[in-house]
């Protein structure tokens, strides 16, 4: 395995990744806008199936996804990015997978929220009282990925197989 | 933007002692006060999206057949995510002025918060009532448009700004 981080970190991308001033910051700015708006608009999701908003149509919030896709998107593109510059750095913390375990659940609850709860909420009916539940699953976890997020550069084990 | 002097001002070493004396100097140094203090305060500025920001994109028309009176009953927990924000930042603050007072990133984010402060005082005062009044489908005025554009606009601001800042960190002799 540290042959690969070796190699990914003699790639031209990865040299350009660190050593160019502006490259990682700009990286790191869409990251952040990436995740607010995923994280935000999941939250978004979570608080009103908790019954917060209660007069806005739940099956409405639908018309957010579409930020949240983009900053899906986005997050993932900046944060291979960020990978490339320093693959062991994330990909020897378990944090890192703690990261992606919580933010990929969150997700998936969304996608379930949305699909299970939507459709009631549309036709009138009262949800199920699981999902308040789910729903403060769903707003922990956010706030869970968040967390292993700000945690990798704290808890690092390796910057780098080659040196720097 | 404030100038920086070649040496630390007197008023800032104050502050800067006042943290140590009061601890939280002490308690940010520890091995988990400065992650946790950033876990707070990113989690803050992504309730206050999840909140605001969301609101601002229905009030921009980018989300429609929701009903913005509604949506507003997110807005109080928008506001403890600033709160959040506020008190992790002051920590920040209050832990390492001499990184923070004279750094260019963060006094541009402060100005931004005061813009996206005086932004809502402005929508409360001029559109709220008329967006309340809104049905779920009818469309929002310019004014209330061009608000949520400015609002949603300093926050994002205020991430980039946030970002930076260790870029910016002011040199001093």
């Amino acid at each position: 395995m540290m042959d690969v981080f070796r190699w990914i970190e003699q790639t031209p991308l990865s040299v350009f990744m660190r050593e160019d001033f502006y490259a990682y910051f700009v990286v790191l700015i869409f990251h952040a806008w990436a995740m607010a708006f995923l994280v935000g608009g999941g939250m978004a999701v979570s608080l009103r199936v908790m019954g917060v908003a209660a007069g806005a149509r739940l099956e409405k919030f639908a018309g957010f996804f579409p930020f949240m896709w983009i900053g899906a998107f986005m997050a993932i593109l900046s944060g291979l990015l960020l990978l490339v510059g320093y693959p062991a750095k994330a990909l020897t913390n378990w944090v890192f997978a703690l990261k992606f375990a919580c933010l990929g659940s969150a997700a998936l609850l969304v996608r379930y929220m949305a699909r299970t709860y939507f459709p009631i909420a549309a036709r009138n009916e009262p949800l199920p009282r699981s999902a308040r539940w789910i729903a403060c699953a769903c707003f922990l976890l956010w706030i869970a990925g968040v967390t292993a997020g700000k945690m990798l550069l704290h808890t690092y084990k390796i910057l780098m197989v080659t040196s720097p | 933007m404030m100038l920086q002097p070649s040496a630390p001002p007197g008023w800032l070493l104050d502050f800067g002692q006042w943290g140590v004396d009061v601890g939280i100097y002490d308690l940010m140094n520890t091995r988990w006060g400065w992650p946790i203090g950033e876990s707070v305060h990113f989690t803050g500025l992504c309730m206050l999206m999840a909140t605001v920001g969301m609101f601002d994109l229905r009030m921009m028309g980018l989300v429609r057949e929701l009903s913005l009176s509604a949506l507003h009953k997110l807005v109080p927990y928008g506001v403890f995510g600033w709160l959040l924000c506020v008190a992790s930042g002051f920590l920040f603050v209050a832990a390492a002025p001499l990184e923070y007072i004279y750094n260019d990133a963060w006094q541009i984010k402060m100005v931004l918060m005061a813009i996206a402060g005086v932004n809502m005082v402005v929508f409360y005062m001029t559109t709220a009532k008329r967006v309340y009044a809104l049905g779920p489908d009818e469309v929002v005025p310019l004014t209330a448009r061009i608000i949520a554009v400015v609002s949603l606009s300093s926050w994002l601001g205020v991430i980039t700004c946030g970002r930076v800042v260790t870029a910016f960190r002011p040199f001093w002799e």
